[in-house]
């Protein structure tokens, strides 16, 4: 699981008023390359939630993206799109959990696939 | 010889169930959703995944046309056909069927196992979503509508739906004779435990066609409704897809036994019958040396889940399918409040609809 995919993720068991963003419990991140794509990056950047990518990505073991939401003219530094890149497309969780912020609820991620189905005491 | 009781509530071994308006009776999975949808393709899967690589224009044409540096969100993706199909997209893709997901996953595709009638996204951030070929598999309209609800919950205002759905009109109508219709009295009943069903040819209870060489019923147990007895078989489900009278398997029953009875041809004139039918097993064909391959394969014929066909050398899967007759889709959309119809289309046998999201 990328972190761009992990920040689309919410916890959708019934109760929850806010179930984003899932906290991640890292067991095994692994990096995959991937090719570098600035345009794609540039569209992307208005449509995560910076904090919740940021906090991700040092779960994961990639502390440097800035924790503050950066302005926009930072897509103009290579340098910042580089990391922005790795963090958002190249760190894979392969073995983890997300866990739902309101419930605790361990979603496993197995072979860097997350199961987000619920139990039927939970729909 | 015990006669079980006619009226249906009385059968049930669970407590009456939930109004159809009740979140959680949309999101618990039925019965015959669980034994006919998700099972049959976590069985077939790489099978299934080895037949589906052609690209359906209409789709190919939806996902080419969106914006570069699109979400899109694929419920329902199956082996993965059309991820990552616009490459200047980010598509996420989701199945119930863990099997399925594992093998998009191993074309490096970004998936997930979730379920289409409660999907784990947050609300609006997608770009655009696919629903192909998925919701004739939900048994329930309440749970076509919420599959519908959350496809358009997930993506942007102004973002785009696409969905497609087997018609009702098939192209090729001998097709739908290789079908067993099934009828949808009881659908209605086949949400969470102690969901009725009726002893098939196999005594675990199955809900495909009883063959003519099977067992009488006597004196066995079914679930939900206790011991049955020659003859009484009532508030039962029988597809037969060939208009015979007499229900195969429990001998000459006469017409006045059965009047409670759901037999898939009891009315008899096929061509009527098949207007108004939507409610289908349409069976897979897993050849034996693929099924030895995946070993669930000589358990699911045990269990009653599938069946053997020497002549075509396939275990034979059933796979529920409520097939979309003319303006079904519109109408489920069409009380919308967030989403209008922009396009809507009949293609290869399928019913289509594009929905654009008006407001969040």
């Amino acid at each position: 699981m990328r972190l761009l995919t992990h920040n689309m993720l919410s916890s959708n068991i019934k109760g929850v008023i806010n179930g984003f963003p899932l906290r991640i419990e890292a067991d095994n991140v692994v990096v995959k390359q991937v090719d570098f794509n600035p345009d794609f990056l540039k569209n992307m950047f208005s449509k995560i939630d910076w904090k919740a990518l940021a906090e991700a990505s040092k779960i994961m073991g990639y502390p440097e993206l800035p924790d503050e939401t950066p302005d926009h003219s930072i897509l103009d530094s290579d340098d910042f799109l580089q990391k922005f890149h790795h963090a958002l497309l190249e760190l894979h969780l392969e073995e983890g959990a997300l866990v739902c912020p309101e419930t605790g609820r361990r979603f496993p991620v197995n072979k860097g696939i997350p199961n987000m189905l619920l139990h039927e005491d939970e729909v | 010889m015990k006669k079980i009781i006619t009226k249906r509530s009385s059968n049930l071994s669970s407590p009456p169930n939930p109004s159809p308006d009740c979140s959680s009776s949309v999101q618990s999975t039925p019965e015959i959703e669980k034994k006919y949808v998700h099972r049959v393709y976590d069985a077939i899967a790489p099978h299934f995944s080895a037949t589906r690589f052609a690209k359906w224009p209409k789709v190919s044409t939806f996902l080419n046309n969106l914006q570069p540096g699109s979400i899109v969100l694929d419920a329902g993706c199956g082996n993965g056909k059309y991820l990552g199909l616009n490459p200047n997209c980010f598509f996420i893709g989701c199945d119930i069927s863990a099997p399925l997901i594992q093998i998009c996953s191993d074309r490096g595709h970004e998936v997930l196992v979730a379920d289409a009638v409660n999907l784990p996204y947050r609300s609006g951030y997608g770009d655009a979503a696919i629903s192909i070929a998925v919701l004739h598999h939900l048994s329930t309209e309440h749970r076509r509508k919420k599959a519908i609800d959350e496809l358009v919950r997930v993506v942007k205002k102004g973002g785009h739906v696409l969905i497609t759905v087997w018609a009702v009109e098939q192209e090729d109508g001998s097709l739908v004779n290789k079908w067993t219709p099934l009828t949808r009295k009881y659908v209605e009943e086949w949400i969470g435990p102690g969901s009725p069903r009726v002893r098939g040819s196999s005594s675990s209870g199955t809900l495909e066609s009883i063959p003519e060489t099977e067992v009488s019923v006597s004196g066995k147990e079914v679930e939900g409704f206790g011991n049955v007895g020659q003859g009484d078989v009532k508030d039962c489900v029988v597809g037969s897809g060939n208009g015979d009278k007499k229900v195969e398997g429990f001998g000459n029953v006469g017409q006045g036994e059965v009047k409670d009875c759901v037999v898939g041809s009891e009315n008899g004139d096929k061509k009527d019958k098949k207007d108004k039918q939507q409610e289908y097993f349409v069976p897979w064909h897993l050849p034996y040396h693929r099924a030895e391959v995946s070993g669930a394969s000589a358990g699911a014929v045990e269990n009653g889940l599938a069946r053997k066909d020497d002549m075509k050398g396939a275990i034979v899967y059933d796979r529920y399918y409520h097939v979309f007759g003319a303006g079904e889709l519109e109408r489920l959309v069409s009380g919308m409040k967030n989403a209008v119809i922009v396009d809507q289309f009949y293609d290869k046998s399928n019913w289509c609809v594009i929905l654009e999201k008006t407001s969040c």
